[in-house]
C-alpha cells in the first residue's frame, strides 16, 4: 500500500484534532497527493459509516432472566403499560407491540381507579407527615423537581391538542367532559402529593406515588389526544 | 484540546437528549418508580434500552457473551438506581454504566492481554480472516473482527462518540494509542465500505 508520512495523520484531520500548522500543511499536501486524497475521502465513509450503524436487539428476551435476577416476578403478559413509541425498531417478536386505545368506559374506570389511588394516598400521606420528621430529600425527590419542567410542558401540548380536537369536533362533548374530569381528579391527586413531599421529602413512598401519578397523567393525555385521531 | 468537526454534534451516547423531552418525561418518572421498587417501570426502560445496550456489548465483546453481559449490565442498573440524579438522560447513565461493566468484564476475562497490539500487519488483516466465501461479511462483522484494542477504540470513539481523553481514562492507556488504534481500526475497515 503507498504510504507517505501524511497518511497516518488522516484521521486527526478527519476528526478536526491537527493543530493549525499541521492541518495547512496537510491540506497543501492533500492538494497533490491523490493517494491521500482517496485514503481521506475512505476514513470519511468508514466514520459515516460506523455512525449509521443500526443497533439490534437481543435475538431472545432476556428479561425473564433479568427479572428473575433483580429478585422480580415477571409481570403477567401484558402486564406493563406498553406505550408504542418508546419501544425500539425490531423488537423481538416475544411481546406482540400492544396498541392501547381507550374507550370511553376504560377513561371512567381510569378515573374511578384515581379517585381510589388518591384517597388512600392521602390518608397515608397525612399519616405520615404527621409521624415522620422532616429529612434530607432523597435523589429522586430532587431530580423529578428537575423534571417538572419537561413534565409541564408535555402535558401542555397534549391538552392543547385535546382543546383542538374539542374544537374540531373530533372528540365529543361528553367524552370531554369526563376527560376533564378525569385531569381534575389526578391534578388534584398531584397536588395532594407535591404538598405532602413538602412536608415530609424524604418519603420513598410519596416519591413513588407523586412520579406514578405524574406518569397516570401523561399516559391518560396521551391515550385521550390519540382518540382525537380516531374518533370521527 | 479536541475541537469538535461538523457532524460530531449529535452523538449515539447522547441521542437521548435528540428524541426529545417527552421519551425523557416517561423514563424519568420509570426511573423514579423503578428506584422505588417498581420491576413493571424497570422492565419498561429494558425494552428502551436493550437493543441500543445488546448492540454495544456485541460490538465490544462479541456475539457469543452478549446475552450473558447485557443481563449483567441491566441487574446492576437495578441495583445502582439510586445513584441515579437524573443530571444527564437516563439511557447516557445506563450507557456509562454498561461501558464500565463491559470493561471490568472484558478485565476478569483477561480478554485485556495483548490487546493494544497496533501492528500494522495484525489490523490490517483481521477484519479478512477466513469466512464463508459465499456470504459477503457486513460492516458490523468487519467491527467485531478487529482486534480487541481497536476494536474498542473503534466502537467508543466512532459508534458511541466519546473523545480520546475519555477513552484513554476508560481503558487505562495515553491518548496517544487511542488516537494511532483508531486510526489502524479505520484503515482496516475501509475495504469493508461496500458491504
Amino acid at each position: 500500500m503507498m504510504k507517505d508520512n501524511w497518511t497516518d495523520r488522516l484521521s486527526e484531520y478527519v476528526d478536526g484534532t491537527l493543530g493549525v500548522g499541521e492541518r495547512a500543511a496537510l491540506e497543501a499536501h492533500l492538494a497533490g497527493c491523490v493517494p491521500c486524497a482517496a485514503t481521506l475521502e475512505e476514513l470519511r465513509r468508514v466514520v459515516a459509516r460506523a455512525r449509521a450503524l443500526d443497533d439490534r436487539p437481543p435475538a431472545a428476551d432476556l428479561w425473564p432472566k433479568i427479572a428473575a435476577g433483580i429478585g422480580r416476578a415477571i409481570p403477567a403478559r401484558g402486564a406493563v403499560a406498553d406505550l408504542g413509541e418508546r419501544r425500539p425498531k425490531g423488537l423481538p417478536t416475544g411481546r406482540p407491540k400492544r396498541h392501547l386505545a381507550f374507550t370511553v368506559p376504560q377513561l371512567i374506570a381510569a378515573s374511578v381507579a384515581l379517585i381510589v389511588l388518591s384517597g388512600g394516598a392521602t390518608w397515608l400521606l397525612r399519616a405520615r407527615a404527621a409521624t415522620t420528621p422532616v429529612g434530607i430529600a432523597p435523589p429522586q425527590a430532587r431530580w423529578l423537581t428537575a423534571a417538572d419542567r419537561r413534565y409541564e410542558t408535555t402535558v401542555a401540548e397534549l391538552q392543547g391538542a385535546l382543546v383542538e380536537g374539542r374544537r374540531t369536533g373530533r372528540l365529543d362533548s361528553t367524552t370531554v367532559r369526563i376527560l376533564e374530569r378525569n385531569l381534575a381528579t389526578i391534578d388534584t391527586a398531584i397536588a395532594q402529593a407535591r404538598r405532602a413531599l413538602a412536608e415530609d421529602p424524604g418519603s420513598a413512598y410519596l416519591n413513588h406515588h407523586l412520579a406514578d401519578t405524574m406518569r397516570r397523567k401523561l399516559e391518560l393525555l396521551r391515550q385521550a389526544t390519540a382518540l382525537t385521531g380516531t374518533q370521527s | 484540546m479536541e475541537r469538535t468537526c461538523p457532524g460530531v454534534a449529535t452523538l449515539r451516547r447522547d441521542q437521548d437528549k435528540a428524541t426529545g423531552g417527552r421519551a425523557e418525561d416517561a423514563e424519568a418518572a420509570d426511573a423514579a418508580l423503578a428506584a422505588s421498587g417498581d420491576g413493571s417501570a424497570f422492565e419498561r426502560l429494558y425494552r428502551s434500552h436493550a437493543a441500543r445496550v445488546h448492540s454495544l456489548v456485541r460490538r465490544m465483546m462479541g456475539p457469543e457473551t452478549a446475552d450473558d453481559v447485557t443481563q449483567d449490565i441491566f441487574i446492576r442498573a437495578w441495583q445502582k438506581l439510586a445513584t441515579f440524579r437524573g443530571e444527564a438522560a437516563f439511557g447516557t447513565w445506563l450507557h456509562r454504566l454498561a461501558v464500565n461493566v463491559i470493561l471490568a468484564r472484558r478485565t476478569s476475562l483477561g480478554v485485556e492481554r495483548g490487546r493494544f497490539d497496533d501492528s500494522a500487519a495484525a489490523l490490517e488483516t483481521a477484519p479478512s480472516r477466513p469466512h464463508a466465501p459465499d456470504v459477503a461479511m457486513d460492516f458490523d462483522d468487519a467491527v467485531s473482527r478487529l482486534p480487541d484494542g481497536a476494536r474498542q477504540v473503534f466502537v467508543l470513539h466512532d459508534v458511541e462518540g466519546y473523545k480520546h481523553d475519555e477513552i484513554a481514562d476508560m481503558l487505562g492507556i495515553v491518548p496517544g494509542t487511542s488516537k494511532s488504534q483508531l486510526h489502524h481500526a479505520r484503515m482496516a475497515l475501509r475495504r469493508h465500505l461496500d458491504r
